[in-house]
């Protein structure tokens, strides 16, 4: 209660117990106010206090929902991050597996799957626009001789080794795989056949280079390249069957040399 | 009849798309291992998120959970987060729980992923590169 207010309470209480004015007329009058005004007060007071209560109450009720809300959204970034990752994590699977799908694991270079799609891919644009590609055939020449001489490892390096040959004498644009065994096939696209055939002495000639300075007896490495140019219309087997042809005929005159199917 | 009995235990082998669920209540353990990324989550989790509640309000004994878990996807995330907070609350009233989650060595980026799940748990969470049983069935 403030200053003003509880002197003026004492005021009134001492002039209501003054003998002197007992016997003023307005003394039950002021008697009766005084009543009314202390219950008032009183009333006061405990809707005051009953105010706060509620008051506090629902702060409270603020506080746990703001701090229930500020949880929630914790834990939605947390479960929102972690979903994340675990997308990042499958998609790097994806991309591995995809990878993998398509590729031989020995050479790293695009396996059968793979070519047979780009052949197909590259036949039916050759269709719609009447372009030219050529398909090189590439065989190790004498390889089980390899395998039998030196052992399977080295079998190994050498058709790693001339992997990488392949694709130093490729463009970039050119598709360089591993057909099977130790044949590899190489597509050439938007590509004529006396382009294939310099392509196919770069090649021979990038597999001479190779050599292999530990092993004994030494080891000379040379291919034989059947040259097939895709005809449009004729859809990507027959042009494979000119090269598999050339490359037959290449192995039958003697090895170590390009022939066009 | 005792509660325990009345707490079945868990046994769900895996699918290609559930983990494998084995909740023993005598040994107080809960095995969980495999990818998830079940249709309809709260039908997966929901009886396990209930038998850890119950364990941990019924008993007095240390609860352990065995995890060698791969792929989560979101709702399965969430169903871990409830799992931990439940071990979370137990472990800050003084109850031993622990976790132990296994992961092929050569898959770090679950190793990665665990923890941060671990990353708000004071409860002792091992992370620990181990042989994996998938424990499919």
């Amino acid at each position: 209660m403030n200053g003003p207010r509880r002197e003026l309470d004492a005021d009134v209480e001492r002039a209501l117990a003054d003998p002197a004015q007992q016997d003023n007329p307005l003394r039950p009058l002021l008697a009766e106010l005084w009543d009314a005004y202390r219950s008032h007060v009183q009333r006061m007071d405990r809707v005051t206090r009953l105010s706060d209560q509620f008051q506090a109450i629902a702060r409270g009720e603020h506080l746990s929902h703001s701090q229930q809300f500020e949880k929630q959204l914790r834990q939605l970034a947390k479960i929102t991050r972690i979903s994340d990752r675990y997308q990042a994590m499958l998609h790097e699977l994806n991309l591995a597996l995809s990878h993998a799908s398509t590729h031989d694991v020995l050479t790293g270079l695009a396996n059968r799957r793979l070519i047979s799609e780009r052949l197909r891919e590259e036949s039916e644009r050759c269709d719609r626009h009447g372009n030219r590609y050529c398909i090189a055939l590439i065989d190790i020449d004498r390889f089980k001789q390899v395998n039998d001489v030196h052992g399977h490892d080295v079998g190994d390096r050498v058709l790693i080794g001339v992997a990488r040959a392949l694709e130093s004498a490729l463009r970039e644009y050119d598709l360089c795989g591993r057909w099977g065994g130790e044949e590899f096939l190489v597509l050439l696209p938007d590509t004529k056949l006396d382009h294939a055939l310099a392509a196919a002495e770069r090649i021979r000639d990038a597999v001479h280079a190779l050599h292999f300075d530990d092993l004994d007896p030494p080891l000379q490495l040379s291919v034989s390249v059947g040259i097939g140019e895709y005809h449009p219309g004729e859809g990507a087997d027959a042009c494979l069957k000119r090269a598999d042809h050339a490359l037959l005929e290449a192995k039958r005159e003697g090895r170590d040399r390009a022939l066009v199917g | 009849m005792s509660r325990a009995i009345e707490m079945n235990d868990i046994n769900i082998p895996g699918t290609q798309s559930i983990p494998s669920i084995r909740a023993d209540y005598a040994a107080g353990l809960l095995r969980m291992a495999g990818d998830s990324y079940p249709e309809n989550s709260f039908e997966l989790f929901g009886p396990v998120i209930e038998w850890v509640e119950h364990y941990l309000e019924a008993e007095t004994r240390p609860l352990h959970l065995d995890l060698a878990l791969l792929y989560l996807n979101t709702s399965s995330i969430r169903a871990m987060m409830d799992i931990f907070d439940l071990l979370q609350a137990a472990h800050d009233n003084g109850r031993p729980v622990s976790v132990l989650w296994r992961y092929d060595r050569r898959n770090e980026r679950v190793r990665e992923l665990a923890e941060e799940f671990a990353e708000d748990c004071s409860f002792p969470f091992e992370i620990s590169p181990t042989a994996i049983d998938h424990e499919r069935s």
